[in-house]
């Protein structure tokens, strides 16, 4: 998550709309929902590779690693799509099976993959301005960026504080780590509260009235590139149609 | 002298739990001067700054703003913050936003500035305590350096009369201290009166103009820094050790000037090297080497009696 994040923020497509990140990975997604998926998964991964990895210069490592940790759920599905249960047979290999599983998977990744797409393109700050135009209140907004702040700040404290306790043996043993986890966690509830009620000082001190105001981020629409995903998303799904009639022509 | 643009008059704190923090304390913060509130750990320096902007409420005495005595409204209040500006020992406690940017135009917003004012006052305080590679990055990746001059920029960014600072030299190294004293000069040079707590004595020597010694829950004594830092006496009371170029100004003789840095010392010592100083005073007994023995006569040693008895009068 930690490194995800850190593309978000550092990628070179950080400035570009988030609309724009939108349009691209919503419309691959839907094309990938429709569309048979044998032959628009692969353009559609061909598509996110060079968005997130030539385009906006994200490590395809990163890429992959993030797509892995859904896949892996996925492929433990695959055993009960290829296999047939029948009072006849027992337990049998299914053909049709077969191209079901192939079909789930390559649907799944496809659709992931757009997601992947967004997330590791889009930093936090370019969402508020479009969940507030979505009609979010405010509030939930607020609370929504006040939480990934402190994710990180709790992070390191726990991280810490855990390191600590290692070091002076607290987790030898299961029935040691267990108390030792249980003191952790109350002791960062409480470091949380204190923390909770020194920040509440500090934005006092810069006149919080109670609500978080900030300059939002702005970001320009273009033309050019919102033609581009247009024309992008026609081009994925002619070639996932004329290539799915190819495919039956050879079928048969 | 200065007009004094804050001060606290003869405050009393007591925390829940009847822990008494503050106890008859009174502080004069003068225009333009800086001013460096020294006191040890946990002797309620916190306390008195959280005063200083109207977060906590004296239980008796008073604060007062250009000689008036402060109101506690919520107008009153917005107007105290927005010219008294006080930035936290911990950045973390202060930095709310996921972006440095967004960070830095809380106080603006709340000031009631449009949001082309808030830009101008963001960028800015970004040039003034240059950081503006900053800008766009995500608070949470900052090291603990860059967070703390984000924080500093947030309150900056307010335009505050007076910058109060709560031990704003902890856990930096010694760059980072230089960058922050250099771009605190800058803002004093602007305008701005300059307020640190610390225990760091040697900071507190170089760079106040004023000092005010701390102990306890009171002022034991404020005026110039170099008369207040000389007397010996106090610093053992307050538990404070006396700064290093001092011990060696006094270790040297009576200087009519010590020097006020470690440069001038320096020249000092090799202006004597061509025409040796004769030494007017006898050097200080080396220090004595049993481990006990060293406790006992230290100014660390721990004092059961509360500081400053028999000091009556100072502050």
């Amino acid at each position: 998550m930690h490194l995800t994040d850190q593309h978000a923020w550092t990628n070179r497509w950080r400035r570009y709309h988030p609309a724009e990140k939108l349009l691209l990975a919503g419309g691959l997604l839907l094309l990938s929902i429709t569309l048979p998926p044998l032959t628009t998964a692969p353009v559609v991964l061909l598509v996110v590779w060079l968005a997130t990895v030539i385009g906006a210069g994200i490590p395809a490592a990163a890429l992959a690693r993030f797509i892995a940790v859904p896949s892996a759920f996925l492929l433990t599905s695959v055993p009960f799509l290829v296999l047939s249960v029948s009072s006849s047979q027992g337990i049998a290999f299914s053909p049709s099976g077969l191209e079901t599983a192939l079909r789930v998977v390559a649907r799944s990744l496809a659709a992931i993959s757009s997601m992947a797409f967004l997330t590791l393109t889009t930093p936090v700050i370019a969402w508020t301005p479009l969940l507030r135009r979505l009609g979010v209140p405010q509030a939930i907004v607020e609370i929504m960026l006040l939480i990934y702040r402190l994710i990180f700040v709790f992070a390191e404290q726990a991280v810490t504080a855990s390191q600590a306790q290692a070091a002076r043996l607290g987790y030898d043993g299961i029935r040691r780590s267990l108390h030792s986890l249980g003191l952790l966690v109350a002791s960062l509830l409480e470091r949380s509260l204190a923390r909770m009620r020194r920040l509440e000082i500090g934005l006092a001190a810069r006149n919080f009235d109670g609500e978080l105001r900030v300059l939002q981020p702005t970001y320009a629409l273009s033309l050019w590139r919102l033609a581009l995903i247009g024309s992008t998303l026609l081009a994925v799904a002619a070639v996932s149609l004329l290539g799915n009639q190819l495919l039956a022509k050879a079928m048969t | 002298m200065s007009p004094v643009i804050l001060a606290a008059r003869d405050i009393d704190y007591v925390y829940p739990g009847n822990v008494q923090a503050l106890q008859g304390l009174s502080l004069d913060i003068e225009q333009g001067r800086k001013l460096a509130v020294l006191g040890p750990n946990g002797s309620g320096k916190t306390t008195l700054l959280l005063h200083l902007n109207g977060t906590l409420k004296p239980r008796r005495g008073e604060i007062l703003l250009d000689g008036r005595p402060a109101a506690y409204d919520r107008r009153s209040l917005n107007i105290w913050r927005s010219r008294v500006g006080l930035v936290l020992q911990e950045p973390d406690d202060q930095l709310f936003s996921a972006s440095v940017y967004q960070d830095i135009s809380f106080g603006p917003l709340n000031q009631g500035l449009s949001a082309a004012e808030a830009r101008e006052r963001v960028r800015l305080a970004l040039a003034a305590l240059h950081i503006k590679p900053l800008a766009e990055r995500a608070t949470h990746m900052l090291s603990f350096g860059q967070k703390k001059r984000v924080a500093i920029a947030g309150i900056l960014a307010m335009r505050p009369e007076v910058l109060i600072l709560d031990e704003p030299t902890a856990g930096l190294d010694a760059q980072g201290v230089a960058q922050l004293l250099t771009v605190l000069e800058e803002q004093r040079r602007a305008g701005a009166t300059l307020v640190f707590a610390t225990h760091d004595m040697d900071l507190a020597y170089t760079w106040a103009d004023v000092v005010a010694v701390f102990c306890d829950g009171r002022v034991l004594r404020q005026g110039e820094t170099v008369a207040v830092l000389s007397d010996r006496e106090l610093l053992q009371a307050a538990r404070l050790k006396m700064p290093w170029l001092l011990e060696v100004a006094q270790a040297l003789g009576e200087l009519e000037q010590p020097p006020r840095s470690q440069e001038a010392l320096l020249e000092l010592l090799r202006q004597s090297h061509s025409s040796p100083v004769t030494v007017q005073t006898p050097l200080p007994d080396p220090p004595p080497q049993g481990g006990r023995e060293l406790l006992q006569n230290s100014y660390l040693a721990y004092s059961p009696s509360p500081c400053g008895r028999g000091l009556e009068g100072g502050g």
